[in-house]
């Protein structure tokens, strides 16, 4: 069975002129660090091509750095072992990402609560109350704040689908993310 | 007093808080150490806190996260005053420190 959270219509496969970074368990230890020394990569490859004015090549690299750390991040945290799959492209108007990797099932439905929660209602109010309430209960954790800034400070348009693994008691999650990008300075 | 690691450093001059490099937080829990030093400035009931951010480049969402909590700890007391400098030149900074004057609308920010 298939679920999907968040705007449909970016949880389409990226067709055109992919990039792929696979990370794979193994000799590499797949660790913390590797978030950010992924994300610096592939937020360099894709502000190249803004690199004729400083300020777009800042603001472009940041903001793909920052979307790719967040949602590695969370690969990273939540994964069952085994590898986490990058699939980036951008074209004019846009900087478009998918992540893939499989997820325990128990992992799987605590967050999809989650996403029932952060995904019904206005991200920009939303950060701001689940800021509140995670500052008023401190146990809670997984509380969806990297998700809701991303929405609501990028701009990012975020989409979820899960699916049934290749492993029984496991769930593939893949997390589709799109945010505008434009020539502000010419 | 000071926090340093291979990729950031946090330093306390007065009552004054200086972060410098780029911040990847695992969970909010992983900066204890940052939070325990900011709520030690806030114990000694000063004026006014600056959070000085200049020089932090990067600041993952659990570091967001941390200066969020923090600024709610400080609405608390509505004796101190609370002061946040930054940088329009790094993009997180612009896009996600007004969220801390919704938060605390007395806060002082400042992005020059």
């Amino acid at each position: 069975m298939t679920t999907l959270f968040g705007t449909p219509d970016i949880a389409i496969g990226i067709k055109e002129s992919v990039s792929r970074v696979r990370l794979f368990d193994g000799p590499l230890d797949l660790s913390w660090r590797h978030c950010a020394t992924t994300s610096d990569f592939i937020a360099d490859v894709f502000a190249l091509r803004f690199r004729s004015s400083r300020n777009d090549y800042m603001e472009v690299r940041h903001s793909i750095g920052y979307l790719v750390n967040e949602l590695i991040e969370n690969a990273v945290k939540f994964r069952a072992p085994g590898e986490i799959l990058i699939e980036a492209s951008m074209d004019s108007e846009c900087f478009k990402l998918k992540v893939s990797n499989d997820v325990d099932g128990k992992i799987a439905s605590g967050f999809q609560n989650l996403l029932a929660d952060i995904t019904a209602g206005d991200p920009v109010d939303l950060l701001i109350q689940r800021i509140e309430l995670n500052a008023a209960n401190p146990e809670v954790t997984g509380s969806g704040l990297g998700l809701l800034t991303l929405m609501s400070d990028y701009g990012a348009r975020l989409a979820w689908i899960f699916s049934a693994a290749d492993e029984s008691d496991r769930i593939c999650v893949e997390t589709y993310a799109s945010i505008p990008i434009s020539q502000i300075h010419n | 007093m000071e926090i340093k690691t291979d990729e950031y450093r946090v330093w306390t001059e007065g009552s004054e808080i200086f972060f410098d490099g780029a911040m990847r937080l695992a969970s909010s829990d992983a900066g204890a150490s940052i939070t325990a030093l900011a709520t030690n400035v806030l114990a000694s009931h000063p004026a006014s806190i600056t959070l000085n951010l200049k020089d932090l480049h990067f600041l993952n969402s659990s570091g967001i996260n941390l200066l969020a909590k923090f600024t709610i700890e400080v609405r608390k007391h509505p004796d101190v005053r609370l002061v946040v400098r930054g940088t329009p030149d790094i993009p997180w900074q612009s896009k996600s420190l007004p969220n801390l004057k919704k938060l605390h609308p007395a806060v002082v920010l400042l992005l020059d």
